[in-house]
């Protein structure tokens, strides 16, 4: 009977070894191998700006574009956000920007500033596309910006880095439910794999419940970018930052359900980066209110 | 005349299907709700779009799963406009039973009660408001009917839009009971411990059941739509600082096979370590508890009823919970 498959449950989440079962059960594959590895290190910015929206939630392009340089310059400690972006791109890349446009979407202005500063890098616009969609954008890109919302997601717990890119896999039903844990799969198929050059969350306005519909009760007001080229990386601290805020919502722990399988099995399955918060510096910049991290 | 068997076929065919087809427009004339055309400064078309089981994902991509695993008929979508204003959008899911709609809002209490249609609470095991508001979105539980009224911007004007879009969507409906099954839960088991009323949930699917708490990614207790379950904690009253919680779970199957069958598949999935060694047991038979990480685990399986409980700080008061949805059960039917 010891050849039965693994059932993954709430108990592999209570003995802390969900990872394993995930890896033995859905993957195929020796969680153990990947324990051995060295120590990583990752850096992930997060830049927030208390006027960044109004009180009415309109959100100030001016300022979002200032917040985008100073992850740019804190990220690559160049100078300038020219610099910063042609030590991430080069101008004769065609650059896809890969925003969300379901549940939470990406804010116009947060992808307007992308562009733009592209542009200012010296990028010509013709070379920068919107590459959400099919498989086939981004086969036209030889760059890609992620450029997801921070949010949950009622059938695997987040929705927002490793998502982003569900509809590059041509199939996306085949990613909920358990099955989640293989979105990291898609960063890897060969006309996706290492063309992500930046992960730029925009966490204006994050949901921090499932939904599984917009929920104006669960979103607030972050105004934040969260960003990184490590997508798993990314991904934990934005899932660190969900958890936060709904522990200080209801004033006790209220873990995301159905809990997310999909950020240790990028790290430890699909080897995109780190999910170990001792693994991730975070440099924050700006507004420290209620960070959450 | 003579007519052959293949045209007499073909007749009884056609009127088989006009008469079907017209039962079908009674039905769908009594779904037909009233709704302003015009509230405050919003409009809306003379139409509302309709959302079935088959454009649903592209209406709302996974967020479909939700109603689709509830007794789910169709949605009627109007968007209300005003120049210089966010839209004001109107949801309303028509679903095959009351329960149904119930389940729907049963998955968050958290918003204060909009008051436009609750019933007595004396008379109620959940919360007693079936209109619940917050910042800016009114859910309703009226009959077979689940709306969701949402006003993209919140302001004085649209909220008092949407209130009144959501009197007009109850106004003259009935007011059926909670489900039956809710009555399984006690609003006090013993001294010491009480139901959370506000985290009461009644669902169908396992996708339900693990938003409201996990339990695996998988279907281990065979849950489907000829289903109906409800889960709640109860939380022990003298310990207010570290709020010991223990999770009911009560399942009602079609038959007793499912049932024996749903619980042989969840303890070969939750709890592989142990042996099984349960029967559908009499009322007075013990149930089978386990010390897991979390706490006791028990459960029992009663005719075509599966009870559990999950983190449970003792066997005994795990005992008790079981007993208590036990004797509720068989006392409503």
């Amino acid at each position: 009977m010891k050849d039965e498959r693994h059932v993954i449950t709430r108990r592999d989440f209570i003995r802390g070894t969900v990872g394993a079962a995930v890896g033995t059960s859905i993957l195929g594959f020796d969680w153990s191998e990947a324990e051995a590895k060295a120590v990583r290190s990752s850096l992930v910015t997060v830049v927030r700006d208390k006027n960044a929206m109004d009180s009415s939630k309109n959100v100030d392009s001016a300022i979002v574009k200032k917040m985008l340089d100073q992850t740019l310059t804190g990220f690559t400690g160049k100078k300038n956000a020219k610099d910063a972006w042609l030590s991430l791109v080069k101008p004769d890349d065609t650059i896809g920007l890969v925003p969300t446009d379901h549940l939470n979407p990406t804010h116009d202005e947060v992808t307007d500033a992308v562009r733009s500063s592209l542009v200012d890098a010296g990028i010509p616009k013709k070379r920068i596309i919107m590459a959400q969609g099919d498989p086939s954008m981004p086969k036209k890109c030889t760059a890609l910006i992620a450029l997801p919302a921070l949010k949950a997601h009622w059938l695997t717990g987040i929705g927002t880095v490793f998502k982003t890119y569900i509809m590059y896999s041509g199939s996306p039903d085949s990613y909920h439910e358990e099955n989640s844990a293989k979105l990291g799969e898609i960063w890897n198929l060969p006309f996706v794999k290492g063309k992500t050059k930046l992960v730029l969350v925009d966490a204006l306005y994050p949901l921090c419940d499932k939904g599984p519909q917009p929920d104006p009760r669960y979103k607030w007001a972050y105004n934040g970018l969260i960003a990184g080229t490590d997508p798993v990386a990314v991904e934990t601290v934005s899932l660190q930052i969900l958890n936060e805020k709904r522990k200080a919502m209801r004033g006790e722990p209220w873990p995301l359900s159905p809990p997310p399988l999909c950020v240790e099995a990028a790290d430890k399955m699909y080897k995109l980066g780190t999910s170990q918060m001792k693994e991730i510096k975070i440099e924050h910049f700006g507004w420290k209110q209620d960070l959450l991290l | 005349m003579k007519l052959s068997l293949k045209t007499v076929f073909y007749l009884l065919t056609i009127i088989m299907t006009a008469s079907i087809s017209e039962g079908a427009t009674a039905k769908m004339k009594a779904y037909k709700l009233d709704i302003p055309k015009t509230v405050g400064v919003w409009t809306r078309p003379d139409s509302p779009r309709l959302v079935d089981s088959t454009n649903i994902f592209k209406y709302m991509n996974g967020a479909g799963e939700l109603y689709l695993a509830y007794g789910f008929n169709h949605i009627n979508v109007y968007e209300y406009s005003a120049d210089n204003q966010e839209i004001i959008s109107v949801e309303l899911y028509h679903m095959k039973t009351s329960d149904d709609a119930f389940g729907l809002l049963s998955l968050d209490w958290a918003s204060d009660s909009a008051a436009l249609n609750d019933s007595p609470a004396d008379k109620t095991i959940a919360p007693s408001s079936r209109t619940l508001y917050g910042s800016g979105l009114l859910r309703i539980w009226s009959d077979n009917i689940y709306a969701r009224v949402m006003a993209y911007r919140e302001t004085p004007a649209s909220k008092e839009a949407v209130l009144s879009l959501g009197r007009a969507i109850v106004a003259n409906r009935s007011i059926p009971p909670e489900p039956e099954l809710l009555n399984v839960l006690s609003h006090t088991i013993g001294s010491d411990w009480k139901l959370r009323k506000d985290r009461i949930g009644y669902f169908r699917s396992y996708l339900v059941l693990n938003s409201l708490y996990y339990v695996s990614h998988e279907n281990i207790l065979n849950l489907d739509i000829s289903t109906e379950a409800v889960t709640a904690p109860y939380e022990k009253m003298s310990d207010t600082e570290n709020r010991r919680r223990a999770q009911f779970l009560f399942v009602k199957y079609a038959n007793p096979d499912l049932a024996r069958q749903a619980l042989e598949h969840f303890h070969k999935a939750y709890l592989p370590e142990h042996k099984q060694n349960f029967a559908a047991s009499p009322m007075t038979e013990s149930p089978n508890f386990f010390k897991l990480e979390d706490g006791w685990l028990g459960y029992k399986l009663h005719d075509k009823y599966i009870m559990l409980v999950f983190e449970c700080p003792d066997q005994e008061t795990a005992g008790i919970i079981i007993q208590s949805g036990l004797r509720s059960a068989l006392f409503q039917k």
